[in-house]
């Protein structure tokens, strides 16, 4: 209960509290809010299901209200209380986290992700889908660039056509289960209409794709994240993608998978395309956030191919990339952000030497450069690893596709870091890193090795669920929530 | 019938409290029997009625709800309308007065039992509108809206009464379910009726305001004062639906199939037509006259739904009008010389109710969960869903084009170059727009009742 509404409660107070104070303000409330979802992991055994509403009748339109969260859900939330917390502490020298509108709608996002990640309900999930969209438009607009209403535009218009594509799907849905239960809906019988699965999976699809990006539907990615400020770019990316990657293991396959047959391999090429594509374009660019911006349609390919296999040991290492692409996210656009900070420029061109000057900083790009190529011991080895060999296991020109990711993630990120760090000194007045930022570094780069070093924390929880939700589907248990 | 009699009485009485030149005390008394109104109507099944015996008017349950729904509705135009109406001494008292006699119209418009009632109800709504909307005498734009509008309206009314007149002929009754049952027991289908009944629906998309018959909207709701505007968009466009659901879902239902292509062609070209017109308006109330008209669209997918036709007008219509009701109060406030949507510009930024209140009614029109636009699409189009996928799937695409304009109104709004621009409201204003917000949040709770 307290673990929905907290965000909500604190989000509305943050639009009244004086600017002076915004700033503690926020970052204690994020701290509180992150504190509860820790009591909630403390009492938390791994092969619960531990339900927040559960009301015994059903209301029109098969609304049942439930919400709950498995171990999937519950690391899902924690990531986004750790996550928002760490972007606030990161913006707490920019003037954009002492303005109390920043603050309150972060929160309101905050509430609308962890009722997403809770709710066990197709209208709530949805509604939550929705929801999360509007305080991101409105920090966008707000805070982003100014005359980038077309890019926005476009976000905005591209999402809700894919969400509308999400709600015919659960319209559909409703002729082939009783109400909107997700116990039920899972449950939903397609023998002998796998079609009808597939395509009600390919609406849901769609709002999940247009969300991640997959290849053929990411041109709002690359202007959105540019023109939007730091912290916007930061929760888009860490956060808002893992909805429609949690969706997809949760939500889209257990609900049509009697229709994954159709679909599997048309997503699995997608996201291997976007593993190439994304890499490709990453080299050639010169402005750091869109090198960025790619560089995230190229990993996310890989885990969207990987949670299309859908075997234990690929979601299991899909989790672990998206905890470790959040971690990548937040480090390479603070990264950025501190750059154009300090230089007004995020041309690659135009920098060089700033290693020489700022020594700290040049350290920790470099630490966070290989963090995202992912060398072993950190967390997106495993994850990397697991998923190339899961893919590679199915398909072998696949494998090879998921493979080339290494290679080119070092190519493009080692290019980024070297023409920046490096090379002719252009850069000659360059300030050193603040305390908040070496904070969140180390804090960073802590959670990345820490993953890497012992992956099972996270599988721990993970694989109860999934192991839940195959038997569900089997129909072999029974329906005892 | 109680209610009914109630706020035609107190419309006389306004009329003649007018005379004191208390706009304030006018609208004390308009308010009271409003709200007295409302309270025989909520209790009308609890106590004796001195007019048990009237069969004319009989309300159901979802005929009550509904007429509840209009005299709240007409409450908030009433009480939006009072900064403007006070302005014109001279006639305070007879806007309040015609809005009143207009609702009783509607209210026999939601309970009629027979034909008769029916068209009475019909006409008592349309004629104060006429009066209402020419009433600026000055404005030469009033003057044209209330012509065109009562020419045409006129001359909609004449083929509702020649189409009457049909259906009595084959079925022989003005009684409803006598006409149900003749049609039921399938003796009087007839070319005669199946022309009647068509040029009901014609007069009836008139009412409504759906394409092909809309031509009237966009001068009319231009001509007419925001007030009146507000009333229309609402309170006339819900009693005039509920007639048209009412009748093709319960008398005609056996009728209804041999329609519904038109109806599904009506609802097609209003969607389009409508957001598509929309985009290039640069008046407000153009715009939102283009909006609503598709707005009808949806609405219309209720007289296609035998089952919960009625039950998703009411969650429907109450989204909508409060949207509606909402947005134009803010244009009350912003309003200038010109109606320009120009006049928008960072309004919503520097004045925290109007934003919060506009950023909602904007996304329950555009159709965003959790608010009451989206339920009531939501059921609108779930029931139409397996009979009528293809118009559903351009409904969507339409209600895409939709959330384009609302958005782009949205964006207009919380620009952040008019920041430091506060504007000055009314306490009547700032209760409109807190009733429409609690309309807009919590009206699909309705549904879990």
């Amino acid at each position: 209960m307290e673990l929905i509404f907290l965000p909500l409660i604190l989000g509305i107070i943050a639009f009244f509290v004086p600017t002076k104070w915004v700033r503690p303000f926020g970052l204690l409330a994020s701290i509180s809010i992150l504190a509860v979802s820790i009591v909630h992991l403390i009492n938390f055994n791994t092969s619960d299901y531990v339900m927040l509403f559960n009301p015994a009748e059903i209301f029109p339109l098969g609304l049942t209200f439930k919400m709950g969260y498995d171990g999937l859900a519950l690391v899902m939330v924690l990531l986004t209380n750790a996550v928002i917390s760490i972007i606030l502490l990161a913006n707490w020298n920019r003037e954009i986290s002492s303005n109390a509108r920043f603050t309150g709608l972060t929160f309101l996002m905050q509430f609308a992700l962890i009722g997403l990640f809770t709710s066990l309900d197709g209208i709530l999930f949805y509604t939550f889908w929705e929801l999360a969209l509007i305080p991101i438009f409105l920090i966008l607009y707000w805070f982003g660039k100014q005359d980038n209403n077309r890019a926005l535009f476009k976000f905005f218009l591209y999402t809700l056509l894919g969400s509308l594509m999400m709600l015919l799907s659960f319209i559909a849905l409703g002729y082939f289960a009783p109400n909107y239960s997700y116990f039920q809906l899972v449950q939903a019988n397609f023998v002998g209409k796998e079609v009808a699965a597939a395509l009600i999976m390919g609406g849901i699809l769609f709002a999940f794709a247009v969300k991640i990006p997959l290849f053929p539907f990411h041109t709002w990615q690359a202007p959105t994240y540019t023109n939007a400020p730091m912290a916007g770019t930061m929760l888009l990316s860490a956060l808002m993608l893992k909805m429609a990657l949690y969706g997809m293991i949760k939500w889209m396959i257990p609900i049509g998978f009697e229709g994954l047959v159709y679909l599997k391999w048309p997503v699995i090429t997608l996201g291997g395309i976007g593993i190439v594509y994304g890499a490709i374009i990453a080299m050639k660019q010169k402005d750091l956030k869109t090198l960025f911006a790619y560089a995230s349609i190229s990993h996310l390919g890989l885990i969207a191919a990987g949670i299309m296999l859908f075997t234990v040991s690929a979601i299991e290492a899909s989790m672990i990339q998206i905890i470790n692409h959040s971690i990548v996210a937040v480090a390479l656009f603070l990264c950025a952000g501190i750059i154009e900070d300090r230089l007004n420029t995020r041309n690659i061109d135009d920098l060089g030497g700033i290693a020489k000057v700022a020594p700290h900083f040049g350290f920790w790009f470099a630490v966070m450069t290989f963090i995202s190529v992912s060398v072993p011991f950190t967390a997106g080895f495993i994850g990397e690893f697991v998923l190339i060999k899961e893919l590679f296991t199915a398909h072998w020109v696949i494998g090879i596709t998921a493979a080339s990711t290494l290679v080119f993630g070092a190519v493009y990120m080692l290019r980024a870091y070297q023409g920046s760090m490096f090379g002719p000194s252009k850069v000659t007045v360059f300030a050193d890193l603040k305390w908040n930022e070496y904070l969140v570094f180390a804090l960073l780069t802590l959670a990345a090795i820490g993953f890497g070093l012992y992956p099972q924390i996270i599988i721990d929880f993970i694989k109860p669920s999934i192991q839940f939700t195959q038997e569900l589907m089997s129909g072999d248990l029974t329906l005892t929530k | 019938m109680d209610a009914l009699i109630i706020i035609f009485i107190t419309g006389l009485i306004g009329l003649f409290v007018g005379m004191l030149k208390n706009s304030r005390l006018t609208l004390a008394v308009i308010s009271v029997g409003l709200i007295a109104g409302f309270l025989s109507m909520y209790y009308m099944n609890d106590y004796q009625s001195i007019f048990q015996s009237y069969q004319g008017l009989q309300f159901s349950r979802t005929q009550h709800m509904f007429a509840l729904l209009a005299i709240g509705l007409t409450f908030v135009s009433v009480l939006l309308g009072y900064t403007y109406f006070k302005e014109d001494e001279e006639h305070t008292s007879d806007y309040y007065g015609l809005m009143l006699f207009s609702l009783t119209g509607a209210l026999c418009l939601i309970g009629f039992s027979n034909l008769f009632m029916f068209f009475l109800g019909l006409e008592i709504l349309s004629i104060p509108i006429y009066v209402l909307v020419g009433i600026q005498k000055g404005n030469s734009l009033s003057s044209e809206a209330s012509v065109k509008y009562f020419f045409t309206g006129s001359f909609a009314t004449a083929i509702m009464l020649f189409g009457i007149a049909l259906v009595y002929g084959s079925t022989g009754s003005f009684e409803m379910n006598e006409i149900q049952m003749a049609l039921d027991m399938g003796m009087s289908h007839s070319p005669m009726l199946n022309i009647g009944v068509l040029m009901m629906m014609a007069a009836f998309l008139f009412k409504v305001g759906a394409v092909p018959f809309h031509f009237w909207g966009p001068d009319v709701y231009q001509g007419s004062s925001n007030a009146v505007m507000a009333y229309m968009a609402s309170v006339v466009k819900l009693a005039a639906l509920f007639a048209f659901v009412h009748f093709f879902n319960f008398t005609f239902h056996s009728v209804t199939p041999f329609v519904a292509g038109l109806i599904l062609f009506a609802i097609v070209v209003s969607l389009f037509l409508g957001y598509l017109s929309a985009l290039k308006q640069t008046s407000f109330r153009r715009m939102m006259a283009y909006s609503s008209i598709a707005n009808t669209g949806f609405a219309l997918f209720a007289v296609l739904n035998q089952q919960y036709g009625e039950a998703s007008l009411w969650i429907f219509m109450i989204g909508y009008a409060c949207s509606t009701i909402a947005l134009v109060t803010i244009n009350m406030i912003v309003e200038k010389e010109t109606d320009n949507i120009a006049n928008w510009k960072g309004i919503g930024y520097s004045n925290p109710l109007i934003g919060i209140t506009l950023v909602i009614s904007l996304l329950s029109l555009s159709g965003i969960p959790p608010f009451t636009g989206f339920f009531g699409k939501y059921l609108l189009l779930s029931s139409a869903f397996t009979n009528y996928l293809p118009v559903v799937i351009l409904a969507i695409i339409a209600s895409l084009v939709g959330a384009y304009l609302y958005l782009r109104l949205m964006v207009l709004a919380l620009s952040k170059e008019g920041e430091g621009n506060k504007l000055k409201m009314n306490l009547t204003q700032i209760i409109v727009l807190i009733l429409c917000l609690g309309g807009i949040l919590g009206g699909w709770l309705v549904l879990l009742i």
